[in-house]
């Protein structure tokens, strides 16, 4: 027995051996450790026991320990994993039975390929090859000077309009038709709008407040307050340490983009911004289509927000090199499904801008002043959570798993709520998607959305999203049956500027 | 911060009662709670709104400040002159309370009539007087003969000019801190430094070097002369909205202005005195751009000095893009169904007007600067706005009648240093966005809940000491009167003359 669990424990350890090796931290920090062996301290006679407390005194044991943290997170496949290796990590292992999703999977595949091919035929119509073309010097010393201040750079998008908005989604996931119901229920509503019938596994209220358990815990132990022990944690440097502080929603402003960087593995090293230089080079080179797209999009949304205005320019900057980052491309999870027909081609970064897709950008302008650590937290956020919100996944915490969870939740939970609805021939996703595709940003002031943030990594699951609104739809349930429209409806959601996250969230999970 | 507390206590009272049988939903017991909080307004409410009364709705006396019982000494029998039957056992709605404003604006209007006001003309029996400038002037001027008796409130001093108009703040500023040095107080300590700002205040160093034109203008040439690189902004005293102002670097630029401009520009016959300040060409940039702070400051008194800040500031903005359209989208290029522009909020087609809140600057601040040199910035904002106003307090009359708010305009350095630049005795109360308006019409009804006694009702004779309640979104900078009390209380007693309150955190 004991032999078993030494050779998985040896084979798993071979195997993140080999995982590290292929990343791009393992020269560092080889380099590092070849510098410590020529430390006095280290003793060729007591080689072992010398060396590890010299990896513990510089820091490097945390280092790697993070390393190996993010690695299992992301970057092995569930599949290949026969343990959970560490207990932060939630990702549950795909359903093995495919069949009853087969549905989902083609959709999403679908989807993606519809979004791309209207990106080519806006190219096709607009005249532009798809992979860019050089910037005409003019143009391009042009840039250069306004790098800073794009918002002066004069581009004409009278012609240009962004490739989908997030109703364009909604249409698409409410006309998912599954499998034939079998069931005769007598509803003289037509059920299709429903999404129940997607058997997509969620969870129920007693496992979402089992996950979210440590919201409620109580610090009463702890003799420190949260800046000291922020500090000392952000001494620690060890990454799931950071992500168990987020967890209780009260971070600090001035702690949160370090604890944020932590968590997302978006420390700085030089290569890092080796690697934004060579994107902003390419910007400044390349005209891309997505760059009017980029434009478009930040005037029409950052730039008219009360909140985030104030940082358009370097939304420019962060999404301009976003677009053009092809690692992005490789990190992000695509369904996969197999589907006739041609396929399209996209942005050197996979991802075709959408409407708003710059306000999962703009909370981090909080953070960071930079834009070169704006960009990497918030490439690593959006690869790790904001894509599953944008497509058609199958992923536990993909939006159609989240739109199915809300719908549970509030069928089972808000009754006359969903009667209403249901009276009133109103889907009640219509009024809430754009939170849940946004992740609530541009709907909650700055500094509430950024605690639900705090929530979304600490506990490493988006499922926050549906739960947070139904907790509005509950909270403000008189005046919502008080009126009989849709307009009406979404006047009422329009103003969340008085919501405290915590609080009601806290409240929320502690009814028995 | 309150509507945190209001929501849990209003949740713990109600979570004691459980919910009936059968009743699954989460939260059967936060109705209450969520009307203690006061967030969005049922339909059920008050029927005077900020845009006004619902339609349909009896104009009854929907009264939401006050709403007590009027005190039977005083204001029953405050003579003809409030034009109502008051007696002692009358209640509130016996007494007509009469307002007049200058200034047609739905902000102000609104509000008088959401408490059961109705309005008159000046010559009429009015309470509550929201006036212009000149109508001050003539209700205040020796000649007019008016005697404002006690049910009567106006929005202004009598020479609150003192602190609008550029020169004479400089003057009161000056001079304040020079009384404070010959007093040998250590607030007015200085630094004798090498460096490029020469000798400073070091805690009252608030306000850029200024001097007024024409009768400083050797101090002036003096000073410039030390620091032949600055930049120097000249300013006319009584102007506002930026008119007339300009910036020079070289003297020569100032004595061809003066040769160029009207009038001869002579001491003795100044038409338009001008004020010239050290520029400040340093300002702190967020996302590249230059801003100013506007805060709005009420005082209800001079004397004592009692004095608030509206929490609800903004930063504004110059450099603003006013040329995004938002247009309807059709699906000429997409070939999905029903693509369109989506709006979150119903906000996005107004433009906000390059304004930023301070609750967002603080945010920003924190996260990228840290929470101390944030709060040191915050701490002495509000330093600056108590000392400006105690500098004018001894010449200011402080008439019990009176209160004013104004709008403080503000630019901070990169160093994250706050200088005052103006002081506004009628800051705009023009709306340009939605938030604005929203913001503005809170500012009035907190401005009223904060100078009316309890009962709503205008009365000079009050303590002038405001609930937490009635404060609103004020936050209490400094109350002389209060401060001398507890002093008195403490046994010891050092009579440090700080005795302010520094503004605590803005949140």
């Amino acid at each position: 027995m004991e032999e078993l669990q030494d050779a998985s424990i040896h084979h798993m350890t071979a195997k993140v051996i080999s995982a590290i090796k292929n990343t791009k931290c393992y020269e560092p920090i080889y380099k590092e450790l070849q510098k410590l062996v020529c430390n006095p301290s280290v003793d060729t006679n007591d080689m072992r026991n010398t060396l590890e407390d010299a990896i513990k005194g510089a820091g490097l044991e945390t280092e790697i320990r993070n390393v190996i943290y993010n690695l299992v997170r992301s970057r092995i496949s569930k599949n290949e994993l026969n343990e959970k290796s560490l207990p932060t990590s939630k990702q549950s292992s795909k359903t093995a039975v495919s069949d009853p999703l087969g549905y989902l999977k083609r959709a999403g595949v679908l989807w993606d390929r519809r979004v791309r091919k209207s990106l080519n035929a806006m190219c096709a119509e607009l005249k532009v090859p798809l992979h860019g073309q050089p910037r005409i010097s003019s143009d391009r010393e042009d840039f250069v000077a306004k790098w800073n201040e794009l918002s002066n750079y004069n581009m004409d998008l009278a012609n240009y309009r962004p490739v989908y908005a997030p109703k364009d989604l909604l249409e698409v996931l409410l006309s998912l038709k599954g499998p034939a119901k079998t069931t005769t229920e007598n509803t003289d509503q037509i059920p299709q709008w429903e999404f129940s019938h997607i058997a997509l596994p969620v969870k129920n209220l007693f496992e979402l407040r089992s996950h979210y358990a440590d919201l409620l815990r109580s610090d009463n132990y702890s003799a420190m307050d949260t800046t000291t022990q922020c500090q000392r944690i952000l001494e620690g440097r060890h990454a799931p340490m950071c992500q168990q502080f987020l967890k209780k929603g009260c971070t600090p402003a001035p702690y949160r983009g370090a604890l944020w960087a932590s968590v997302l593995d978006s420390k700085l090293h030089d290569y890092d911004i080796d690697y934004w230089q060579k994107l902003r080079n390419s910007v400044w080179t390349t005209d891309h289509i997505v760059d009017k797209l980029v434009f478009k999009d930040i005037q029409l949304t950052a730039s008219n927000d009360d909140q985030y205005f104030v940082f358009e320019d370097v939304l420019y900057q962060v999404l301009l090199c976003f677009s053009r980052d092809t690692d992005i491309g490789n990190c992000v999870e695509y369904e996969t499904f197999p589907v006739k027909g041609k396929t399209y081609e996209g942005p050197p970064s996979g991802v075709v801008p959408f409407h708003g897709i710059c306000m999962f950008a703009a909370p981090f302008c909080y953070l960071y002043d930079s834009p070169v650590n704006l960009y990497y937290t918030f490439r690593a956020f959006y690869v790790r959570y904001c894509h599953r919100l944008t497509t058609i996944n199958t992923h536990p915490q993909g939006i159609v798993s989240l739109c199915l969870l809300f719908e549970k939740l509030l069928q089972t939970y808000e009754p006359q709520l969903w009667s209403h609805f249901r009276e009133l021939q109103i889907q009640p996703l219509r009024v809430v998607f754009k939170w849940l595709m946004r992740a609530f940003s541009g709907h909650l002031p700055p500094d509430q959305l950024l605690v639900l943030w705090d929530l979304i990594l600490g506990f490493d699951s988006l499922e926050i999203l549906p739960l947070f609104a139904i907790i509005i739809l509950s909270f403000r349930k008189e005046s919502i049956m008080q009126v009989a429209s849709l307009d009406s409806i979404e006047a009422i959601l329009a103003d969340l500027s008085s919501i405290k996250v915590l609080p009601l969230v806290q409240l929320a999970l502690s009814r028995d | 911060m309150p509507n945190q507390l209001r929501l849990n206590s209003g949740a713990n009272a109600c979570c004691g009662g459980g919910g009936g049988g059968g009743d699954t939903s989460l939260f059967s017991d936060w109705t209450q709670a969520w009307r203690y909080a006061s967030l969005q307004p049922t339909l059920g409410q008050s029927s005077a709104t900020m845009y006004g009364r619902l339609p349909g709705t009896s104009g009854g006396n929907a009264t939401v400040a006050g709403g007590g019982v009027l005190s039977g000494s005083g204001t029953g029998g405050a003579g003809g002159a409030c034009g109502g039957v008051g007696t002692s056992s009358s209640t509130h709605d016996k007494l007509k309370i009469g307002f007049c404003t200058d200034l047609d604006k739905s902000v102000l209007v609104n509000n008088f009539e959401k408490r059961g006001w109705h309005q008159v003309n000046g010559d009429d029996d009015w309470h509550f007087y929201w006036a212009g400038v000149q109508t001050c002037r003539n209700i205040f001027s020796v000649d007019s003969g008016y005697r404002m008796h006690d049910n009567q409130m106006i929005n202004h001093f009598p020479n609150h000019y003192e602190l609008s108009r550029k020169d004479l703040l400089v003057k009161n500023i000056k001079r304040y801190r020079k009384d404070l040095e010959r007093d040998g107080n250590p607030l007015a300590e200085k630094t004798e430094s090498n460096n490029s700002s020469g000798t400073r205040y070091l805690y009252l160093d608030f306000v850029p070097t200024t001097f007024v034109l024409p009768a400083d203008y050797n101090m002036f040439v003096e000073e410039y002369r030390k620091f032949p690189l600055s930049t120097w902004i000249m300013k006319p005293c009584g102007k506002s909205q930026g008119a007339g102002i300009f910036l020079i670097n070289k003297l020569s630029k100032l004595k061809k202005w003066s040769r160029e401009a009207k009038g001869p520009f002579h001491p003795q016959i100044a038409k338009e005195s001008y004020v010239i300040s050290r520029y400040i060409d340093n300002p702190l940039l967020i996302g590249g751009k230059k801003f100013d702070l506007r805060l709005y400051v009420l005082v209800a008194s001079f004397r004592p000095l009692k004095a608030y800040l509206f929490k609800q500031g903004f930063c504004r903005f110059c450099t603003v893009k006013y040329d995004t359209s938002v247009t309807e989208l059709d699906n000429m290029y997409v070939h999905l169904t029903n693509v369109s522009v989506q709006k979150h909020g119903g906000e996005y087609n107004t433009l906000h007007g390059g304004k930023w809140s301070v609750q967002n600057l603080a945010l920003y601040l924190e996260g990228t600067r840290g929470k101390d040199v944030t709060d040191r910035l915050f701490g002495a904002i509000s330093w600056l706005i108590v000392h400006s106003l105690r500098a004018v307090a001894p010449v200011m009359a402080s008439d019990r009648h009176c209160f004013e708010c104004y709008g403080y305009d503000i630019i901070i350095d990169n160093a994250l240093k706050p200088w005052l630049v103006e002081v506004n005795a009628s800051p705009s109360l023009t709306s340009t966005t939605v938030n604005d308006r929203i913001l503005k019409y809170k500012l009035i009804d907190n401005i009223l809940s904060v100078v009316l006694p309890p009962d709503g009702v205008p009365d000079v004779r009050w303590n002038k000491v405001p609930s937490a309640d009635a404060l609103g979104n004020f936050e209490l900078l400094i109350d002389e009167e209060l401060a001398a009390q507890d002093e008195a209380q403490n046994s010891t007693a050092s009579s440090h003359p700080k005795a302010t309150k520094v503004g605590s955190r803005w949140k």
